[in-house]
């Protein structure tokens, strides 16, 4: 229960940042990453934000309006923003209860997402599977 | 199209254990998803319903935190002849919702905040779903989804 493991983390590769969302976040971690994501495209102007929600087991209307939300404000500033990772569980809920992502685009993994931003991703084993 | 459940209180099944958690900040409804997911996790409901049930209980005691301050959350395990479920009670002394009918519809949401879209969802995931609110009396919601 300690402060640390709700907070979420971003960083940049290649010319993205990747933003992961923790297991169980609180709400004011949830809105410190959409704070700490805009603050991270003003400074290094990526072409683009990867939101991984793999780690996320509950998606409430709450935490679906701030990805939403954070989406509209990178398109703002600019870059383009896709949610990756989504487990089964949550998209069944999450459709059950009508609410979608409105027009993010999502990708099942990191690697699908970067090509979709347009990052050649050099790979030496080449594993597709 | 549905018929407003009678707010009389009526205990449905047989209490198997039962426990509260109280709602008072917003780190409560962290503490309230939790206890949900332990209970139903240990009841051995599949993954989609846990997910189901943690985020009807993330809706509902956000919608305490956000309109009435603080309240409180009672779960019962509880057997009911050959089913056995999860109920969720949700209770708070908060200022009541007005258009009720409308926030069950849809027709209706108190704020950008989405309370309405909050609880129209939970109603979806959840087997049952019982309201009573008044003015005076604030809110209580009583949710089950039952094990299959």
């Amino acid at each position: 229960m300690s402060g640390t493991d709700h907070s979420a983390a971003v960083t940049r590769v290649y010319d993205v940042l990747i933003a992961a969302f923790p297991n169980r976040p609180t709400d004011q971690a949830v809105d410190d990453l959409q704070q700490e994501i805009l603050q991270r495209m003003d400074e290094l102007n990526p072409r683009g934000v990867i939101l991984d929600i793999s780690e996320v087991t509950t998606l409430d209307s709450f935490f679906a309006r701030v990805i939403a939300e954070t989406a509209d404000m990178v398109s703002l500033m600019g870059g383009k923003t896709i949610v990756v990772g989504m487990q089964p569980s949550v998209a069944i809920t999450a459709a059950e209860l009508g609410f979608g992502l409105g027009d993010i685009e999502t990708a099942r993994n990191t690697d699908h997402a970067l090509e979709l931003l347009g990052i050649q991703v050099e790979d030496g084993d080449d594993g597709d599977e | 199209m549905n018929e407003q459940p009678e707010p009389e209180p009526k205990t449905v099944g047989e209490t198997v254990r039962s426990g509260s958690v109280r709602i008072a900040g917003e780190q409560d409804i962290l503490r309230a998803r939790q206890q949900a997911r332990k209970v139903a996790e240990s009841m051995e409901f599949r993954i989609t319903d846990v997910t189901r049930i943690v985020t009807a209980v993330s809706e509902l005691a956000r919608n305490i935190h956000l309109y009435a301050g603080e309240g409180v959350m009672r779960w019962r395990e509880i057997s009911d002849g050959a089913r056995s479920g999860i109920e969720l009670t949700f209770d708070d002394d908060g200022p009541g919702i007005e258009d009720v009918q409308g926030v069950l519809q849809g027709s209706h949401s108190t704020s950008d905040r989405g309370m309405g879209r909050g609880i129209q969802g939970t109603k979806k995931l959840m087997d049952d779903f019982e309201i009573a609110t008044d003015p005076d009396d604030g809110t209580t919601i009583t949710i089950r989804k039952w094990h299959r």
